[in-house]
C-alpha cells in the first residue's frame, strides 16, 4: 500500500532545499484572508494566483496551491462563527452552532474549537490519503450517477429534518430549493424558469443566492441591536479561552473521526465535495447526540462536527484530482489547471509514476497543518475584533462586501441582485420558520441531482430494477429511510418493551 | 404574537411556495414535456404541492392555519426600513456608481440607526466606501461602473 522507496525520494524533494517552503506561508496567509472574507472564495483565491505557479516548479506550485486551501478551509469558519456569514459552502454548519457560540460570548471558544477541529481535520484527511490512495481511486470509480443522486436525496432529507418540530416547513424549503437549483439550461439545452432572462440561462447564481439567505436575512434580524454579542464583558478577545475551545475540540474525538471519516469520503465524491460532508457530518452528530435539542443553540460539538468535516474532505478532493485527475469541486478545479500549465495529467498512471510527487504532496500537507496552528493564531486575535465593532457598522460594511463579493462572482449586477431577492427571502424564511440552510442545499445541489437522476435514466433505460443491481444505491436509501424514521421508531420499540415485559 | 392577533404572512409564504412550485411545473411542461425534461423536476413539484396541502390540512386541523408557530421577537415593519434601504443601494449601483453608491449607502445606514457623531460618519463611510471599491476594482477582472475611482 506504501511504496517506501517513494517516500524518501518525496523526502529530498521536499528538503533538499528551503524553495519548496517559501510559498507555504503566504499560501496560508492568503487562503485564510479569502477564506475569512465574506463573498471572496478559496477557489477564486486561488484561480487569481494561479498564474504565479507558471514561475514554480510543480511540486512547489501544489505546495502553493494546498496552502490557500488549507487556510481557506479554516478561514472559511471564521465568518461563519462572527458573523454568521459561511466564508464558503463548506462552512454553513460550522455556523450552525458556532454563530449561536459567538452570540453567547464564547466566539473565543467556538475560534479555537474551529482551528483545531480544522487542523485535526487536515492531518487525518491526509494521513488516510497517504495510506488509501490506491484504495480509495478504486472506490470513487465503483460510484456512478445512481448513487451520486441517493446521496444527495439523503443528504437533503438530513439537512431538511434538521428541526425536529417542523420537517414539513424544513422539507418544503428543501425541495424548492432543489427546484430553483434546476432553473436554467437542462442537460438536454432546454431552458426552464429563466422568464426570458438570459442571465438566468446558467441558473441562480448559487453563492450569491446563498451570501443573501444566510448573512443579509440574518443581518437585517439584528438591524436594531448593538453588538453581536450584547455583553460588553463577552466581546473581550482572550487566548486563553482560545486554548480552552483547543482542548473542547479534543475531548471529542469521536466526532472529530467520524467527521473527519465522512470528509474523506464525501470529498471525494465529484462535484459533492465539502459542500455536503461538513453537513452530513452536522446532522449525524447531532442524531446519534444524547441531546440533539442543544444543537443549534451553541453546542461545540456541532462546531468540531462540520470543521473536522470540511478540512478533510480537502484530502479526499485530492484523491479524485490525483488518482482520477477529476475536480471535485471549485478549489481542485483551479489545481487542475495547475496541472495543465505544468503539462502534468492526473490519474493512475500519474500515482504509478510520479508516486514521490504525490507524497511529496501529503507530506507538505503534514507541516502546512502545524503552520495553520501557528498562524491561525496569529490571526484569530485580529479576527475576532469584529464583536467588538457596533452592529450599525458592522451590518452596512458586511453587506457591501457581499454585494461586492457577489459582483465578484458573476461579473455583472446578476450577483448583486440575487443577493437582494435571497435576502428577502432568507429574512421571511427566518421569520416565520422555514429552513434557510436546507433551501440553500438544495439550491446547490438541484442541477447535481439532475443531472445524476437524468444519467441513472439513460443507463438503466428506465427500468426501476436498475435500483435493485445496485447495492450501494440500496444502502444509501436505507440509511435515508432510517435518519427519517429511525429514532421516531427505536423510541416506539423502547416504548414497548417495558410493557411487553410488564 | 398573540393568538388573538390574525397573522396572514406564514400563510402567505405557504401559497408562494405552491404558487412557485406550480408555475415552475408549468412552465417546465410548456417547455418540453419529455421525460427527461420532467424527470426530477415533476415527481418534486408533486411532493412540494403535496406538504403544501398536508401543512394547510394539519393547521386547519390545529386551528392555527392564521397563527404564526414560530415566535419573534422583531416584528418585520422594525426592519422594513434597512430592507428597503439596501435594496435601493443594489439598485442605484449601475447608475450612481459602486463608489459613491457604497458612501452613500453607509452613511444613511448610520444615519439610520443612530450615528450622530459627524465626523466619525463621515469619515468611515468614505474611508469604507472608497476603500472596498477601489480593493474590488483591483481585484476584480471585470469593470465596475464608478462615478469617482477608476474602474
Amino acid at each position: 500500500m506504501i511504496d517506501l522507496a517513494a517516500v524518501e525520494q518525496a523526502m529530498a524533494l521536499l528538503f533538499s532545499s528551503f524553495s519548496p517552503w517559501m510559498v507555504v506561508v503566504p499560501g496560508i496567509v492568503i487562503g485564510l484572508v479569502f477564506g475569512a472574507t465574506p463573498g471572496l472564495q478559496i477557489s477564486m483565491s486561488m484561480a487569481i494566483f494561479l498564474p504565479m505557479t507558471l514561475y514554480m516548479d510543480f511540486v512547489q506550485a501544489m505546495l502553493f496551491l494546498t496552502a490557500i486551501f488549507t487556510g481557506g478551509s479554516f478561514g472559511s469558519g471564521i465568518p461563519a462563527i462572527l458573523m454568521n456569514i459561511p466564508g464558503t459552502s463548506s462552512a454553513i454548519a460550522t455556523a450552525f452552532d458556532g454563530y449561536p457560540m459567538a452570540r453567547q460570548g464564547r466566539h473565543n471558544q467556538a475560534l479555537g474549537v474551529a482551528l483545531v477541529s480544522s487542523v485535526l481535520g487536515v492531518l487525518m484527511g491526509y494521513l488516510i490519503l497517504f495510506v488509501m490512495i490506491q484504495p480509495l481511486s478504486f472506490m470513487v470509480l465503483k460510484l456512478g450517477p445512481a448513487e451520486m443522486f441517493a446521496v444527495i436525496l439523503w443528504g437533503m432529507t438530513l439537512i431538511a429534518s434538521l428541526r425536529g418540530e417542523q420537517v414539513l416547513k424544513g422539507l418544503m424549503a428543501g425541495f424548492v430549493g432543489l427546484l430553483v437549483g434546476t432553473i436554467g439550461f437542462n442537460e438536454l439545452g432546454m431552458a426552464r424558469g429563466t422568464m426570458g432572462q438570459a442571465y438566468l440561462l446558467d441558473g441562480v447564481p448559487v453563492i450569491p443566492a446563498m451570501m443573501g439567505m444566510f448573512a443579509a436575512s440574518e443581518l437585517f434580524k439584528l438591524a436594531n441591536k448593538g453588538f453581536i454579542v450584547e455583553s460588553e464583558a463577552a466581546r473581550k478577545v482572550k487566548i486563553s479561552e482560545i486554548f480552552q475551545g483547543f482542548k473542547m475540540a479534543v475531548s471529542y474525538p469521536w466526532v472529530l473521526i467520524r467527521g473527519g471519516l465522512i470528509g474523506v469520503f464525501v470529498g471525494a465524491v465529484p462535484g459533492v465535495g465539502s459542500s455536503v460532508s461538513n453537513l452530513l457530518s452536522y446532522v449525524e452528530t447531532q442524531r446519534r447526540d444524547e441531546d440533539p435539542d442543544s444543537f443549534g443553540k451553541g453546542n461545540p460539538k456541532g462546531v468540531v462536527a462540520s470543521e473536522s468535516a470540511n478540512s478533510t474532505s480537502e484530502a479526499g478532493s485530492m484523491a479524485t484530482l490525483l488518482a482520477l485527475g477529476i475536480p471535485g469541486g471549485g478549489a481542485t478545479a483551479v489545481m487542475l489547471a495547475a496541472f495543465a500549465m505544468h503539462n502534468i495529467t492526473g490519474g493512475p498512471q500519474f500515482i504509478r509514476q510520479q508516486t514521490d510527487v504525490v507524497y511529496a504532496i501529503i507530506f507538505a500537507n503534514f507541516a502546512q497543518v502545524f503552520l495553520l496552528v501557528v498562524i491561525g493564531l496569529l490571526f484569530i486575535p485580529l479576527l475576532a475584533n469584529i464583536v467588538k465593532v457596533p452592529m450599525r457598522y458592522l451590518i452596512p460594511s458586511v453587506l457591501v462586501l457581499a454585494v461586492m463579493g457577489s459582483f465578484g462572482l458573476t461579473g455583472n449586477m446578476t450577483g448583486p441582485a440575487t443577493v437582494l431577492v435571497f435576502s428577502v427571502v432568507g429574512w421571511l424564511f427566518r421569520h416565520y420558520g422555514y429552513s434557510v440552510p436546507a433551501m440553500v442545499i438544495g439550491m446547490l445541489l438541484g442541477a447535481m441531482a439532475e443531472k445524476s437522476l437524468l444519467h441513472s435514466y439513460q443507463i438503466s433505460g428506465g427500468d426501476i430494477a436498475y435500483v435493485l443491481e445496485r447495492p450501494m444505491t440500496l444502502v444509501i436509501l436505507v440509511l435515508l429511510v432510517l435518519s427519517l424514521f429511525g429514532q421516531r421508531l427505536a423510541k416506539r420499540i423502547t416504548r414497548r418493551q417495558p410493557r411487553a415485559s410488564a | 404574537m398573540s393568538a388573538k392577533k390574525r397573522d396572514y404572512g406564514d400563510l402567505s409564504i405557504l401559497m408562494a411556495l405552491a404558487v412557485f412550485t406550480l408555475w415552475y411545473l408549468m412552465d417546465a411542461i410548456r417547455v418540453s414535456s419529455s421525460v427527461q425534461n420532467l424527470l426530477l423536476i415533476l415527481p418534486l413539484s408533486l411532493v412540494v404541492l403535496a406538504i403544501v396541502a398536508l401543512e394547510v390540512v394539519l393547521r386547519v386541523k390545529r386551528g392555527t392555519l392564521l397563527q404564526r408557530l414560530e415566535e419573534e421577537a422583531e416584528p418585520l415593519h422594525r426592519t422594513l426600513p434597512v430592507v428597503g434601504l439596501f435594496a435601493a443601494y443594489v439598485i442605484s449601483l449601475e447608475t450612481v456608481g459602486f463608489d459613491v453608491a457604497t458612501v452613500l449607502f453607509v452613511a444613511a445606514f448610520l444615519v439610520l440607526k443612530g450615528e450622530r457623531k459627524w465626523p466619525l460618519l463621515a469619515g468611515y463611510s468614505l474611508a469604507f466606501g472608497f476603500g472596498v471599491a477601489f480593493f474590488f476594482a483591483q481585484m476584480l477582472p471585470y469593470p465596475m461602473h464608478m462615478l469617482i475611482l477608476q474602474g
